[in-house]
């Protein structure tokens, strides 16, 4: 049993804050958006919108291109996968403990 | 969407004070979890979990509440002392489930460690532009005390 990857770390902390995961459902339901209008459907403004998604974006959650004059995001659902996975991964190393546990309690209370 | 923090849970076949000691005890966290284990149980009480892979890492023990509850700032890399940013929180509950016991572990606060990190660069902004003020009333004054006569 290890300690989780630090590598899942960054990650992880992208897409635990809750106005971060609202930014990606949006996201994913647009397909791609600009900040701005991100900022329209959200209860944040535009800068803290911007601020987000570059936390995202260094996470590597979603990519932005450039349209003219704005840019467009977009979710990278290959590494939202990776992040779910990764949660899934912490999931069952706490469920690997609690069976180690089970099997010691069990044991020691059949003692 | 992913959920932003951790809870598992099983039922053991064994008493409250059983689990209890299986969950807090040295001798048995350094088998279901780390390669060994020092811990203090007590508010405010250091433990250290020691992987022969990877490493010491402190925890600091937040609550105790024997044989119901007890939680820890678990920090990250190894060697790290838990502070606000830097660990995560986990919180054991355990409750009656007929002869035996329900374990519950909750495993939260990776939204803290990110907002940490976005505090720690705005802070390295505010300073850096601090500094580049500070650089260029300098810069500013020695070329006065240098050349007084250049200036009109």
């Amino acid at each position: 049993m290890s300690r989780r990857g630090e590598e899942g770390d960054e990650l992880w902390a992208a897409v635990a804050d809750p106005t971060r995961r609202r930014l990606l459902d949006a996201l994913l339901a647009h397909g791609e958006a600009t900040a701005t209008t991100l900022a329209g459907e959200l209860p944040v403004t535009r800068q803290a919108v911007a601020k987000h998604l570059a936390v995202l974006d260094r996470a590597g959650l979603v990519e932005g291109r450039r349209r003219g004059r704005e840019v467009r995001y977009a979710v990278r659902p290959e590494r939202l996968d990776a992040a779910t996975q990764g949660m899934a991964r912490v999931a069952a190393q706490w469920d690997e403990r609690l069976a180690a546990i089970k099997r010691l309690a069990e044991a020691s209370a059949r003692e | 969407m992913v959920p932003d923090r951790i809870e598992r849970e099983i039922v053991i076949d064994a008493p409250l004070e059983v689990v209890w000691a299986v969950v807090t005890a040295p001798e048995h966290v350094g088998s279901w979890f780390s390669d060994s284990a020092e811990i203090d149980l007590r508010p405010g009480g250091k433990a250290t979990l020691t992987w022969n892979e990877h490493g010491s890492f402190p925890l600091r023990i937040e609550k105790v509440d024997p044989p119901h509850s007890v939680a820890y700032r678990w920090a990250r890399p190894a060697g790290a002392e838990p502070r606000a940013g830097n660990s995560t929180l986990v919180e054991f509950i355990l409750s009656e489930e007929g002869e035996g016991t329900r374990l519950r572990v909750v495993e939260s606060g990776f939204a803290a460690l990110e907002a940490a990190e976005e505090e720690k660069a705005k802070h390295f902004q505010e300073n850096t532009q601090g500094w580049e003020r500070e650089l260029g009333e300098l810069r500013e004054y020695v070329s006065n005390l240098v050349s007084p006569s250049s200036r009109r």
